[in-house]
């Protein structure tokens, strides 16, 4: 039978608590949606559907869309901040 | 400084497992935290080897490394390095080539995660690559020299078990590229006719440093017939300038390794190496009735419209934008070749000096020792 060893640990956990999910407060009139184009080929088109697929399935009461200058770089904090300040619910396209 | 076996009792910083080479690596493999070669057992006592040349807290993070955003503790990565078959001296360098690539400018979430298949390319500059033999002449991208194999794999193995790029899942590349076991060079300063990369970047030429490139695969650059600085630097341009290449539509900093040869041979011929980028940025140029229909129409009349929105199909499209931005470095060894190094695009080369834990530049490995 062999012996134990110590052996160390070379994973990192990802980093915990730091996003909160704020309790949403859903205004009768229905959700104020938020679209983060990430500006990659055929990501506006398959935004539009998915815009048309919720408008179709749930109450919308505004639909905000922005787009990201590149689809390698983080979106910046502008947009962000917009997105946080006038939608409840953001979806962010990947297309390729 | 804690003692080692402190830091160990935090939950999941170790674990116990039977003492057997075979099962440790079936361990590690199953667990995720491998590159798919065996591993070398991080035991408490070769990491503890490792960080003998570690002047900072062992628990302190270094950097958050994307896309996981894992911290990046000495421990961590001396664990990973022992993985990789480091020896204990190089650890510095590749604490120094993490904290890099985690700068901002650098992308790394994007270079991480993207379909492409960059990874992050290490030269190594002064002193230091001399003191630890990092190869620098032949074969300096491919196998044979202990510092350049595992300080490149220690890197890889960070990425994934820190960083949380996990092919498939965090590291979404199409392809991957052999470049994702281990990238990691240093320039051929003694061959060079001009100055390093490094003192061309800012440092004096007695500072060991760093530069990371979120880079393609080396391609070949054959020249065995110009004399002539124009003839060579034709052929580079040529073979920097295709269609399907990142680099094309983002302002980047693609790299040219000049075979020590061609650099002389374009060094005689009274080319700077400013002189070198000017002419392949003016010559490195497609017109852009070569590129395809739909990328004309979505990118150079659409994302790229400000820039090309009204120019005529005969344009010359250039592969870089300014000619300060091509980055060019002497590595290799005897034949008439260079290599072209296309990148990510969405990344700029960050380039970091090798200092103390107290923030002197360090003169040597030694420097480091506990």
């Amino acid at each position: 039978m062999a012996n134990k060893i110590l052996l160390v640990v070379p994973e990192a956990p990802a980093p915990a608590g730091e996003a909160v999910v704020n309790e949403r407060a859903i205004d009768k009139r229905g959700i104020r949606l938020g679209v983060l184009d990430n500006s990659k080929g055929n990501a506006d088109h398959l935004l539009k559907f998915i815009v048309d697929a919720v408008k179709a399935a749930v109450p919308v009461a505004s639909v905000v869309s922005l787009r990201k200058a590149s689809v390698s770089l983080p979106a910046p904090k502008d947009i962000l901040d917009r997105l946080a300040g006038e939608a409840d619910v953001v979806v962010s396209a990947m297309a390729d | 400084m804690s003692d080692l076996s402190d830091l160990l009792k935090a939950p999941g910083a170790a674990i116990e497992a039977d003492e057997d080479f075979d099962a440790i690596n079936a361990l590690y493999m199953e667990r995720g935290w491998s590159d798919g070669l065996p591993i070398v057992p991080p035991t408490a006592a070769r990491v503890e080897k490792m960080l003998a040349y570690c002047d900072r807290p062992w628990n302190e993070s270094i950097a958050k490394i994307a896309p996981r955003y894992g911290e990046a503790t000495p421990l961590r990565l001396a664990a990973n390095a022992v993985m990789a078959g480091c020896r204990p001296e190089y650890f510095p360098l590749f604490m120094l080539a993490i904290e890099a690539m985690c700068e901002e400018p650098f992308n790394l979430y994007g270079i991480q995660a993207t379909t492409h298949l960059c990874a992050p390319l290490v030269i190594v500059n002064g002193p230091v690559a001399v003191e630890l033999g990092i190869n620098s002449g032949h074969n300096a991208f491919g196998p044979g020299t202990q510092s350049n194999a595992t300080i490149g794999r220690a890197i890889r193995l960070a990425l994934v078990n820190i960083g949380g790029a996990i092919p498939g899942a965090g590291d979404m590349s199409t392809f991957g590229a052999p470049s994702k076991f281990s990238y990691c060079v240093a320039e051929n300063e003694a061959d060079s006719p001009w100055e390093p990369l490094h003192v061309e970047r800012g440092f004096a030429k007695d500072t060991t440093t760093v530069t990371v490139i979120g880079a393609e695969c080396p391609h070949n650059v054959n020249d065995h017939e110009s004399l002539s600085a124009e003839g060579i630097l034709t052929t580079i341009a040529g073979t920097m300038a295709t269609t399907g290449n990142n680099d094309v539509y983002y302002d980047a900093l693609p790299l040219v390794v000049m075979g020590p040869e061609h650099a002389k041979t374009v060094a005689q011929g009274g080319f700077s190496k400013a002189d070198a980028k000017r002419f392949l940025q003016e010559h490195a140029t497609l017109p852009m009735n070569r590129f395809s229909k739909e990328n004309i129409e979505r990118r150079f009349r659409g994302t790229l419209k400000a820039r090309y929105g009204e120019s005529p199909l005969d344009t010359p499209i250039p592969v870089v934008q300014r000619a300060e931005d091509i980055i060019i470095a002497v590595i290799g060894g005897a034949g008439k070749h260079s290599a072209f190094i296309p990148t990510f695009g969405a990344t700029r080369a960050v380039t970091r000096a090798l200092r103390t834990g107290e923030g002197q530049l360090a003169k040597s490995v030694k420097d480091f020792r506990r």
